[in-house]
């Protein structure tokens, strides 16, 4: 299925008349563009300026995309937008405006209308349906769920060696309230047949041309109807934005980004193993313990990415900071793994020897980042580096030292905060 | 009228409206892209141009490590072909890979990456 392409005639997103004053209660109608445009940038980078982000060629210009504020450009066709890091200390939910994005083909749906959308479930089903937007909302009470989306490749920049692929640094990732109906309730009213193993997932996003693969992912049946995983309209309490997927997309709570299948079109109970490019060939991983092998090798088995692994970022104080000694300075940052949820945040100030743990904020949920917090007085003066590491409840911590594999994926090593006492 | 009224007028508006016209139509336009490959004398910068820009923005090359050696270069543009579908001849594959190397890889030169 391919998108519409209407004739540009606006530079922000907008909305029908009738939209317009229906979504004003939400605060983003025709006339309200310009001062939210306006009241984002006082928090933001500007549009225009550039960034520099850590690693070799890290060079970005920071741009607007409809919907969003200025955020760091990886790829401008299709949009690929990374959240400038200050974001993540400005509260543990990321707004839609800032939350990254990322497709991996250009055609992008740029126009849709929720009246004539449709969503499909086909294949292996007592009865496929054909589904309106209205359909799906009705279909079963709503559900919310507070969750990371983490792209596979978010920090892919930071090994070393360096590999190919998305430059990313650590912003391609981002935690919303998501609004939709379990995936459940939609497989049951079409009724899985005997014998179904997964289920595909297709988006309106499609090639260019020619006849490249279109993107497409799957679960297994058990997963799809584990009532975690949603078809979501809602985040953050309005609509999804366009880059992130509107009017419908595919949640999977601790699961990678990539199974987060956006402008979800199709919905296929499939009797066999998916085989497409996006699961067979595509998004695999090491098939060891840490996913990863030596640097510069290649895995003997692979499998397709699955559960986040845990991370932990100091957001409040970032490189080059100064600090004083002698005083307190207030730390604080963010968690999460897959959901098994964060146990323990700890702090080391001597590279790593010993550990102090932080204090943990209320939780949004298990599938949310969790925020820590903890005052640290440094004494002596010079270069001081600040490590932050993560406990979940089954025992999974972050490397002292980066795993590697060759398509940089899923790193979660020990992040070192450099800072200078004076 | 002044802002708050109209947004109160609006928000009434929305309130009815909502029973109704429960969802609107999005419509987005894509800022001007800006990306542009290095120019060069080298063949391969012509073809680049019409080969590479067809599908995506230039910012897929530009963005990757210098240290980016030929394997990948050359590996990165037959994936192109097959399996993403991109219709580039063969016989002008060689020449759009010597472009990407010597300009955003491993055998670029000071001259070759001039802006």
């Amino acid at each position: 299925m391919r998108a519409t392409q209407l004739t540009p005639s606006a530079r922000h997103a907008r909305r029908t008349l009738l939209g317009a004053l229906a979504v004003a209660g939400a605060g983003s109608t025709a006339l309200g563009t310009a001062a939210l445009a306006a009241g984002n940038a006082a928090a933001s980078p500007a549009e225009g300026q550039r960034i520099l982000l850590p690693f070799e060629n890290g060079e970005r210009e920071l741009a607007v995309f409809p919907q969003k504020r200025p955020l760091i450009v990886l790829t401008s066709r299709p949009p690929q937008l990374e959240t400038p890091f200050a974001v993540f200390n400005d509260g543990l939910i990321t707004p839609n405006d800032a939350f990254f994005v990322r497709y991996h083909w250009s055609a992008i749906p740029t126009a849709i209308d929720p009246a004539t959308y449709r969503l499909r479930i086909t294949g292996k089903v007592n009865t496929p349906l054909d589904l309106t937007l209205a359909d799906i909302k009705s279909l079963a009470t709503p559900v919310e769920v507070v969750a990371v989306n983490q792209c596979s490749g978010n920090s892919r920049g930071f090994f070393t060696p360096r590999v190919n692929g998305g430059q990313l640094a650590n912003g391609a990732m981002g935690n919303a309230r998501w609004t939709g109906i379990p995936l459940k309730a939609l497989l049951d009213k079409a009724g899985v047949q005997a014998g179904a193993l997964q289920v595909s997932f297709n988006g309106l996003d499609t090639p260019p041309l020619g006849d490249g693969p279109d993107f497409l992912k799957a679960l297994d049946m058990d997963q799809a109807r584990d009532g975690e995983v949603l078809v979501a309209w809602g985040m953050n309490g309005e609509d999804l934005p366009m880059l992130n997927g509107f009017p419908l997309r595919l949640v999977v709570p601790g699961h990678y980004g990539t199974y987060w299948v956006k402008h979800l079109s199709e919905i296929a109970v499939l009797d066999s193993p998916f085989e497409g490019f996006w699961v067979k060939s595509g998004y695999r991983i090491p098939d060891t313990a840490c996913a990863c092998v030596e640097p510069g090798t290649v895995p003997k088995k692979t499998v397709p990415i699955n559960r986040f692994n845990v991370r932990s970022f100091l957001t409040s104080t970032v490189d080059g900071d100064t600090l004083r000694a002698g005083q307190d300075t207030l730390l604080r940052g963010i968690a999460f793994d897959s959901g098994h949820g964060i146990t323990e945040v700890a702090i080391s100030l001597d590279g790593g020897q010993s550990w102090q743990a932080t204090r943990l904020s209320d939780s949004l949920g298990r599938y949310a980042f969790r925020e820590w917090k903890t005052a640290i007085r440094p004494t002596t003066k010079g270069p001081l580096q600040i490590k932050v590491r993560a406990t979940n409840r089954i025992g999974q911590t972050q490397p002292l030292e980066a795993l590697w594999n060759a398509a940089g994926y899923m790193r979660n090593v020990v992040e070192t905060t450099r800072v200078n006492v004076i | 009228m002044n802002m708050n009224k109209l947004l109160s007028l609006c928000f009434a508006l929305s309130a009815a409206l909502l029973i109704t016209q429960p969802a609107s139509a999005l419509q987005i336009e894509l800022p001007e892209e800006t990306a542009r490959y290095v120019p060069s004398d080298l063949p391969g910068y012509a073809l680049a141009q019409a080969n590479c820009l067809t599908c995506h923005s230039a910012h897929y090359v530009l963005v990757q490590p210098h240290t980016s050696p030929r394997t990948y270069w050359d590996a990165t543009v037959h994936k192109m072909k097959k399996p993403f579908g991109a219709p580039i001849r063969d016989e002008d594959m060689a020449a759009i890979v010597d472009y990407l190397v010597k300009t955003y890889g491993a055998e670029r030169t000071a001259a070759s990456a001039a802006k």
